[in-house]
């Protein structure tokens, strides 16, 4: 079996064992006890913290705290395991009024982004590495904006020597939006090709009106269209992948400091605060 | 009229003379001196006469009192020849690390590594005064004439440590020149008069080609010192009694193959766009006799086998691995059934190799190693091309991480590494938190960058691999780029390093960079000129933090890894993890 497979086998058991004993364990508190939401309420808050504390701990890679990869591994299914401890927390109801539903909302989108973030964290490196075209993120507009003079450059080149205007203005017409940004940012994500073969069959139309000069003009921009599309891919992917930290990181502080306040007004107005 | 010219055949390594300032008069000494004016001048080629090699090739260097010449442990192009004054040799044991401008391998204490907390500073590539100081020991200068490092107590060391004195006449530091091995001990100079004459090593080695006397002299000595304990560490020469050992070292040949410079070629060539040179020599070929046993000293060779109509590379060896000794222990054992080589060995740039020839392994070696330590026979299968052996599978590294991989690593020669940044990018997410962790651990600059060659899925990231041949240290004025005494990293003492940039010109891997410095309000350090200090900085391998390389431990994906490109086993063990 491949380390990787037994690793989540072995995490994935956990996960199982601790949501079989909390769940089974959770009617007999319940019974015995008014407060077993106390309990569920201290266990997931004490967890939040922790997860939260995975960002505190990538700031400071010079203290001897571990891999960060088993970090994330604990990250991974102690956050999944906060939905079992949220469910028995809020007794599998709807939250009534406005704070319990704000608490939920911030809940569910730090649950639902970290999701996101695993499935694209784990599925788009293998899309990136298969499109080839590897940059650095930051170097994207240097080569975009290098592309793009190659591209006028070529364009303009037909007008003296072809004696022709067809391509130069084609090129405005057509292709100049295309290399002023960044492009087709969802296409890329969804992987939808239609917007890359429909300038090139705009290329291929426009083939028939050129003489030779201009047709080899034609054939070494239609490359770098390929290019920049490609760039276009890889910036498209490689934001994503960090974007969703955007939202995932901000949110997780907004519902820790309302369950923060939450807990406040829970001990401060019940007879917990004793 | 025209007019004609004689135009002279200049070789191609004398367009750029070791020193341009090197005089006839200087010449004309030097003819007039031993060896050189023993040396019979009839025998040098036109191409490469006696007066062209002093001339083009040495230079005539003057020592001050105290002053290192060649320190133990550093690596060296050169060899040198005392012309007038005294130099002193440390003999076992030698100085302590600080007095040779090196620093003592300085983990940090736990408390230091939590003190990080609030002691990094906010600025990048800030040098606190304990960082700059220099041991108490030792001195680094650099002047308009060279830089160098100075001991500073000499009659100490003197009392304090064995020496043996060197005088006009004695000849130095050539077997480390030509092996491309580490000087094996300190030398310095005594008095102020100290006048020696360098000869690098494409000079050493025209002299040798043409003056017998310089090569009897160097091979005697490569014998004496350096073979004796060199074959003492092989496994298989363990046995031997000193007479037999005595025996052996007497017929073992040796060799220099390739470009000592590869370096350097390998760097045009990647710039061109190109990685190997058309023609690798081969040193044993596939189907030959098989008549010696070849010992790789120094450098790498490429093992390959004949596959289809081309060859399939099966892996590269190092210092320390042996080529050939299986088919001479099987032909030793079956004699009817003679097997000839059964695959090539090939120079990848630079390869210095020992061969013990065919006689006398089988007249004395093999005779001392026990029947179980032989390596196993052919059998007819794997002689029919039906089988694959055991030893061979494990030789194999080409089949167990795919041959075009193979070929990637010995192209870009990263086998060379012993702690290569390698990245998986199926599982990296280019986030960037390796990059952020190096910065943080090493004064707010990333010690390397996140982009490199590719080959399907793995890249070779642009940081040091601490190199196993570091030509990045050949040069350094004042051994500040040196090997750690503990993991063997290669790291730059930023107290004595005086940014002169060769380390950094030598590296084929544009693995070190040069750094302003500031201090620790902010402000960039300058000196009396007001020009700014310049440091050359590179990837430690977070020597100092307990926990070990910080790009390693921060991803998140378990996508970096540090490997040694020597062991091909657990890189394809991590490749199919
Ligand atoms: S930390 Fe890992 S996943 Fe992130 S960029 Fe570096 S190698 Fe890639
Ligand atoms: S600096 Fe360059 S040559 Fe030196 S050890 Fe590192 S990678 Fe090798
Ligand atoms: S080992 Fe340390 S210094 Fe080297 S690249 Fe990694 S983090 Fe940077």
């Amino acid at each position: 079996m491949k380390g990787f497979v037994r690793r989540r086998l072995l995490w994935v058991g956990l996960l199982v064992a601790a949501t079989v004993s909390v769940v089974s364990v959770f009617p007999v508190w319940a019974g015995a006890t008014t407060r077993a939401a106390y309990l569920t309420g201290w266990l997931l808050f004490g967890l939040m913290v922790l997860l939260t504390g995975y960002n505190w701990f990538k700031k400071i890679p010079y203290l001897p705290l571990g891999r960060s990869e088993l970090w994330l591994q604990f990250h991974i299914y102690a956050g999944l395991f906060t939905g079992v401890l949220f469910f028995l927390h809020v007794g599998g109801r709807w939250p009534t009024g406005w704070f319990e539903l704000g608490l939920t909302i911030l809940y569910a989108i730090v649950m639902a982004s970290g999701v996101l973030g695993i499935f694209i964290s784990r599925g788009w490196p293998k899309r990136l590495t298969a499109r080839s075209g590897e940059v650095p993120f930051e170097r994207i507009p240097v080569i975009r904006r290098e592309l793009r003079e190659r591209a006028e450059a070529l364009a303009l080149s037909t007008v003296p020597e072809a004696k022709s205007a067809t391509v130069a203005e084609f090129y405005l017409r057509r292709v100049h939006d295309f290399f002023g940004g960044p492009r087709h940012f969802f296409s890329h994500l969804f992987e939808i090709r239609l917007p890359l073969n429909a300038l090139q069959n705009d290329f291929t139309d426009l083939k028939r009106f050129l003489n030779e000069r201009e047709r080899q003009v034609a054939e070494q921009l239609v490359a770098l269209v390929r290019q920049k599309d490609s760039l276009d891919y890889q910036h498209a992917l490689q934001l994503t992948l960090r974007l969703w930290l955007f939202i995932h990181i901000p949110i997780t502080y907004s519902l820790m400091l309302w369950a923060i306040a939450h807990i406040v007004l829970v001990y401060g107005f019940s007879a917990g605060a004793r | 009229m025209d007019t004609v010219h004689f135009v002279i055949d200049k070789p191609q390594r004398w367009d750029s003379s070791f020193d341009p300032e090197m005089s006839e008069g200087a010449v004309n000494r030097l003819l007039g001196i031993r060896p050189f004016s023993e040396m019979d001048v009839t025998k040098f080629s036109k191409r490469t006469p006696l007066r062209g090699i002093l001339k083009n090739d040495t230079r005539i260097r003057r020592f001050k009192n105290g002053e290192i010449i060649v320190r133990a442990g550093d690596y060296g192009s050169s060899a040198y020849l005392v012309l007038s004054g005294h130099a002193r040799v440390v003999l076992n044991p030698g100085l302590p690390a600080s007095m040779l401008g090196r620093r003592k391998s300085q983990r940090k204490g736990l408390f230091e590594i939590v003190a990080q907390l609030w002691t990094n500073p906010r600025d990048p590539e800030v040098r606190t005064q304990a960082e700059l100081v220099q041991d108490t020991g030792v001195k680094a200068r650099s002047s308009t004439k060279g830089a160098g490092v100075f001991l500073q107590d000499v009659p100490r060391i003197l009392d304090e440590h064995k020496t043996a004195m060197m005088s006009a006449g004695d000849f130095f530091g050539e077997i480390a020149a030509l092996s491309r091995t580490t000087r094996t001990a300190t030398i310095f100079a005594v008095g102020n008069e100290t006048e020696l004459l360098e000869i690098r090593w494409q000079g050493l080695r025209d002299l040798l080609r043409f003056d017998d006397h310089l090569r009897h002299h160097i091979d005697r000595i490569y014998r004496e010192r350096t073979l004796a304990t060199h074959l003492r560490e092989i496994p298989i020469f363990k046995k031997l009694n000193d007479e037999q050992l005595k025996r052996v070292i007497e017929q073992t040949q040796f060799g220099t193959y390739g470009d000592y410079d590869w370096s350097g070629d390998y760097k045009r060539l990647a710039k061109e766009g190109r990685h190997t040179p058309e023609k690798e020599t081969i040193i044993a070929q596939e189907g030959d006799y098989p008549n010696g046993v070849v010992l790789i000293r120094s450098g790498f060779a490429r093992l390959s086998q004949k596959f289809g109509h081309g060859h399939r590379t099966l892996n590269y060896l190092g210092a320390g691995c042996e080529f050939g000794l299986r088919e001479i222990a099987h032909n030793w054992r079956q004699r009817t059934d003679a097997v000839p080589f059964q695959q090539t060995l090939r120079v990848i740039g630079y390869t210095h190799v020992i061969v013990v020839p065919t006689p006398v392994m089988e007249e004395v070696v093999l005779p001392t190693v026990p029947e179980g330590d032989l390596p196993a026979l052919f059998t007819p299968g794997e002689l029919a091309e039906t089988e694959i052996s055991d030893t061979t599978r494990k030789l194999d590294a080409g089949a167990k991480i795919g041959p075009e991989l193979m070929e990637f690593l010995t192209e870009n020669r990263y086998f060379n590494g012993t702690s290569s940044m390698v990245i998986d990018l199926e599982r990296c997410t280019r986030c960037d938190d390796c990059v952020r962790a190096c910065a943080t651990t090493n004064e707010g600059n990333p010690r390397f960058l996140r982009h490199g060659q590719i080959s399907g899925r793995i890249m070779v990231a642009n940081s040091c691999m601490h190199c196993a041949d570091p030509v990045c240290l050949i040069g350094c004025p004042t051994g500040a780029i040196h090997r750690g005494q503990v993991g063997g990293e290669v790291l730059v003492n930023q107290a004595t390093c005086i940014g002169c940039s060769i380390c950094s010109n030598n590296c084929p891997y544009e693995a070190i960079r040069m750094v302003e410095i500031r201090e620790e309000d902010g402000a960039f350090m300058v000196d009396k000129d007001m020009k700014p200090i310049v440091k050359a900085t590179k990837c430690d391998k977070c020597s100092d933090q307990i926990g070990g390389p910080a790009c390693e431990r921060s991803c998140p994906h378990g996508a970096l890894k540090r490997m040694d490109m020597n062991n091909l086993d657990a890189f394809a063990r991590w490749l199919h993890r």
